[in-house]
C-alpha cells in the first residue's frame, strides 16, 4: 500500500506554513492567490488579516493574472509591500504571474500545498523574503517563532527576557517582526525557541529549550564577550533544583509515567529529554509531525499514530488533542496544535527557563488530576 | 461556513456512520476539514471524529496523474468493508484531468461506491459542496409511501457549534404538532436510516443554503419542503403553521400548538422584564435576518432602539426559535446591566 495514503492527516500543508511566516511580519499585506477554501483555513488558524484573490473556475480557464493584477492594484493603495502566496491550482496551470507586479514591489512565494508540509512552506517563505545578514547589525536573532506554535508568544517573551538579562540585544524575530526591521538585515548570530521552524538566517548558536540552554549560553558568551550569562545560568540551576524537588515528590507516591510523545521534532525531543531526566520515564512512542525530522520517525496519519499509542498503553500523552481524543485513557498535555483541551489565552512559554518549569508543572498537574480522577471512579 | 466544495461535501459525508469517505486530494486539503471537525467535535464534547481517507496527491502525481492514488485509496477503504464509500475530490485532480468517475466505476467495490464530483473550488463554494453531497446521497433512498406524522430534516450544519441546540428547538416545536423527526439527512444517521428518506411526509431544510438540495429532493419524492428553521419568535409561530399545513394536520391541532407556543414565549420573555424601557443601539447586521429578529424581541420586551442607546451586539448567526432568541437576550442583558 502506498505510504502517501493517509487517514485523518494531522499536519497542514506547505501553503499554510508559508502563510504563517508571512502573516507574522507586520507592514506587509499577505495575499493568497487561490480559492476561498485555501484562504479560509490559514485565516481562521492564524487569526490575522489576510487577503485573497478568491479565484473562481472561470479565472482558471482564462488565466489568473488579470485577477491577481486587479487585487494587487487595489492593495497597492495601502502603500505596503505585498507578499503573494501561490496555491495549488495557479501553480499547476503555469500562469506567468510576474506580470501582476507592474511596480516590481512584490514578494512572490511559490509554496503550493501539494509540495509538502508546513515546514517546507515556511522555509520557502523565508527564502523568498531574501533576508540577508549584516555584520554591522548588533545583537542576536530569535528564530523559531511561528504563529502556528501554541507557545509562540510565551517563547518570544521568555527569549527576550533571558537575552535582556545577558545584556544581548535582539536584532530580528523570525517570524514576528516588522518588515522594516527585516529589511535592515539580520544579525550574524541566531538562537531558536523552536528549531523545527528554521529560517536558515544567521549562524545558529543553539536552542533556548530548557535542556539545551546551558550550551547555548556558552555559545552566546563566546559570540558576545561583553555579555553576562551567569545570572541566567544561576536561574537555570535553581529552576532545575525546583523541578527535581517536585518530580521527586511525585515519584514518592507514583511510578514513573510511561509517555507517548507526538510533536514537531524539536518539541518531541525536548519532551522526551525532560521526562527521562526528571521522571525516569519510559518513552516507547516518539513521533514527529515534520517530515524532515532526522532523529525520530515522522507520522501524520492519525490512525497509525493511534495504533502506536494504543500498543504501549501510556500514562501520559504529550501531543495534540488529535491523539488525546483517539486514546482517552491517558492523561494529556498539549504541546503541539491543536490543543482543544483547554481555553488558552495567556502567553505560555515552552522554551527558556520558565518554559521548562511550566512544562514540568503542567505534566505534574495533569498526571495528578488523572490519578485522582481514577481513584474517584474506582470508589 | 466559508471554504470550497470539499469542506462543504465533507461536512455532510463525514456524518454517516458505516460509510468511509475518500478524499482525492493532497493531504493538506483534507487536514483543513479534519481539523475543523476536530475543533467542533471538541466544542460539542464529542470526541469521536470520523475517518477521512486521503489519496495524498504529491508533486509527482500532479505531473504523472493521480488515478492510481485514488484506486489505492479505494482499496484501503474497501479493506474496512464499509456499507458505503463516498468519494469527493479537490481542485487538484480536476485540474490534472484525473478520470475519477472511471476509477470508481472500475473498482471492485463499485456497487457500494458513491462518487460526488465536488472538484474543490472549481465546483463552487462550500454551499455547493453541501448541496452536491445531499443530492448525491439522496440517491440511496427510493421513493416510498409517506408515513403520517414524520418529518425529515435536511442539511443541518454539522460544523455549527450549536447544531444540537438548534435541533432540540425544532424538535420542541414539532412535538407541539405531534410530529417526529425520523431522518436527519445527514447527521449521524446510518445508511439504513438514510434509505428511509422517501417515507417522511415533509422535508424541513436547515436554511436557504441547502435550497438546491431541497428543490431536488422535494421533486424526486414529491413532498412539501419547509424552507428553513424558524427565525426568532414570530418565526416559530409561522413555522408551526407552515409545517402543520404541509403535514396535512387539522386547523384545530395547529391552533392548539400555536396557543401553547404563545404561552411558552410569554413565560420565557418574563425573564427579561427588567430590560423594559431600556434604550439600545443594535448596530450593523452581521447576518441577514438577525436585525428583524432582534427588533421583534426589542418590541416585545418594551425596549427602544436609538443611536445613543447602549450598544448591544447582534448575533453573527440567525437565532433559531425561542431558544436562539434567548441566547441573544442573555448577551443584551449582560451589556445593559453590567456594561
Amino acid at each position: 500500500m502506498d505510504e502517501r495514503l493517509c487517514v485523518n492527516p494531522v499536519w497542514p500543508c506547505a501553503m499554510t506554513g508559508a502563510c504563517s511566516v508571512l502573516a507574522g511580519i507586520s507592514g506587509i499585506n499577505v495575499l493568497i492567490h487561490g480559492s476561498s477554501g485555501c484562504y479560509y483555513y490559514p485565516r481562521s488558524l492564524l487569526k490575522v488579516p489576510l487577503f485573497s484573490t478568491y479565484l473562481l473556475e472561470s479565472e482558471i480557464v482564462f488565466g489568473t493574472v488579470n485577477r491577481l493584477r486587479e487585487v494587487v492594484s487595489n492593495l497597492s493603495t495601502s502603500n505596503k509591500p505585498i507578499a503573494i502566496l501561490n496555491t495549488c491550482i495557479p501553480a499547476l496551470t503555469g500562469d506567468d504571474l510576474s506580470g501582476a507586479f507592474p511596480g516590481g514591489e512584490g514578494i512572490f512565494v511559490d509554496a503550493p500545498g501539494f509540495i509538502g508540509n508546513v515546514e517546507k512552506g515556511a522555509k520557502i517563505a523565508f527564502d523568498s523574503l531574501g533576508i540577508k545578514t549584516d555584520p554591522s547589525r548588533e545583537g542576536v536573532n530569535i528564530d523559531g517563532v511561528s504563529l502556528l506554535d501554541l507557545f509562540w508568544r510565551g517563547n518570544l517573551h521568555e527569549a527576550e527576557r533571558l537575552l535582556s538579562q545577558m545584556g544581548i540585544r535582539v536584532a530580528v524575530r523570525f517570524a514576528k517582526d516588522s518588515y522594516e526591521n527585516l529589511r535592515q538585515g539580520a544579525a550574524l548570530h541566531t538562537i531558536s525557541v523552536n528549531p523545527s521552524y528554521p529560517s536558515g538566517i544567521g549562524t545558529m548558536l543553539g536552542s533556548f529549550l530548557f535542556p539545551d540552554l546551558k550550551e547555548t549560553c556558552a555559545n552566546l558568551a563566546d559570540a558576545f564577550p561583553d555579555s553576562d550569562t551567569e545570572p541566567v545560568l544561576e536561574e537555570w540551576k535553581q529552576a532545575e533544583e525546583q523541578i527535581f524537588y517536585s518530580a521527586d515528590k511525585y515519584l514518592r507516591k507514583y511510578e514513573p509515567p510511561v509517555v507517548a510523545v507526538c510533536a514537531q521534532e524539536s518539541y518531541a525531543v525536548f519532551a522526551k529529554t525532560m521526562m527521562e531526566r526528571y521522571f525516569g520515564s519510559e518513552i516507547p512512542v516518539i513521533l514527529a509531525r515534520n517530515s524532515d525530522a532526522v532523529s525520530i520517525p515522522c507520522e501524520t496519519d492519525l490512525t497509525k499514530i493511534t495504533r502506536h499509542i494504543a500498543d504501549c498503553s501510556p500514562d501520559l500523552i504529550l501531543g495534540s488533542t488529535f491523539e488525546a481524543n483517539a486514546y482517552p485513557n491517558a492523561a494529556f498535555l498539549g504541546i503541539t496544535p491543536p490543543d482543544r483541551s483547554r481555553v488558552s489565552i495567556s502567553a505560555r512559554p515552552i522554551a527558556g527557563i520558565e518554559g521548562g518549569i511550566l512544562f514540568i508543572e503542567n505534566v505534574l498537574n495533569t498526571l495528578i488530576d488523572k490519578a485522582s480522577l481514577k481513584q474517584k471512579t474506582n470508589k | 461556513m466559508a471554504g470550497c466544495t470539499l469542506t462543504g461535501a465533507l461536512s455532510v459525508a463525514c456524518f454517516i456512520p458505516g460509510a468511509v469517505t475518500v478524499v482525492h486530494a493532497p493531504n493538506g486539503c483534507a487536514h483543513q476539514t479534519f481539523s475543523m471537525l476536530h475543533a467542533l467535535m471538541n466544542e460539542a464534547e464529542t470526541k469521536i471524529v470520523p475517518e477521512i481517507l486521503v489519496s495524498g496527491l504529491s508533486d509527482k502525481d500532479v505531473i504523472f496523474g493521480g488515478e492510481a492514488c485514488l484506486s489505492q485509496a479505494l482499496d484501503r477503504a474497501a479493506e474496512k468493508h464499509p456499507e458505503l464509500i463516498i468519494v469527493v475530490t479537490s481542485c487538484v485532480p480536476e485540474t490534472i484531468g484525473d478520470d475519477c468517475l472511471a476509477v470508481c466505476r472500475e473498482h471492485a467495490f463499485a456497487d457500494r461506491t458513491l462518487y460526488i464530483p465536488t472538484s474543490g473550488f472549481l465546483g463552487g463554494r462550500a454551499k455547493d459542496g453541501e448541496n452536491a453531497a445531499l443530492i448525491g446521497l439522496s440517491t440511496l433512498a427510493a421513493p416510498a409511501e409517506s408515513i403520517p406524522g414524520t418529518v425529515g430534516i435536511i442539511g443541518e450544519k454539522n460544523l455549527e457549534s450549536e447544531v444540537e441546540e438548534n435541533f432540540a428547538e425544532v424538535s420542541r416545536l414539532l412535538d407541539l404538532l405531534d410530529l417526529t423527526v425520523t431522518v436527519r439527512f445527514c447527521r449521524n444517521a446510518g445508511i439504513a436510516d438514510l434509505r428511509k428518506l422517501g417515507t417522511v411526509s415533509c422535508f424541513i431544510l436547515r436554511d436557504g443554503r441547502c435550497a438546491d438540495a431541497g428543490r431536488e429532493l422535494g421533486k424526486r419524492f414529491n413532498r412539501p419542503v419547509i424552507g428553513e428553521f424558524p427565525r426568532g419568535l414570530s418565526g416559530s409561530i409561522a413555522f408551526l403553521q407552515e409545517t402543520g399545513k404541509a403535514c396535512g394536520l387539522s386547523a384545530d391541532v395547529i391552533a392548539e400548538a400555536i396557543s401553547k407556543e404563545t404561552e411558552h414565549q410569554k413565560m420565557m420573555l418574563e425573564r427579561f422584564a427588567n430590560l423594559s424601557e431600556s434604550e439600545v443601539c443594535l448596530g450593523v447586521e452581521p447576518f441577514e435576518g438577525t436585525l428583524a429578529v432582534a427588533r421583534e424581541a426589542l418590541k416585545r420586551l418594551g425596549m427602544t432602539e436609538s443611536p445613543e442607546g447602549i450598544k448591544v451586539r447582534l448575533p453573527f448567526y440567525l437565532p433559531v426559535g425561542v431558544s436562539g432568541t434567548m441566547k441573544m437576550l442573555y448577551l443584551w442583558r449582560r451589556a445593559i446591566l453590567h456594561g
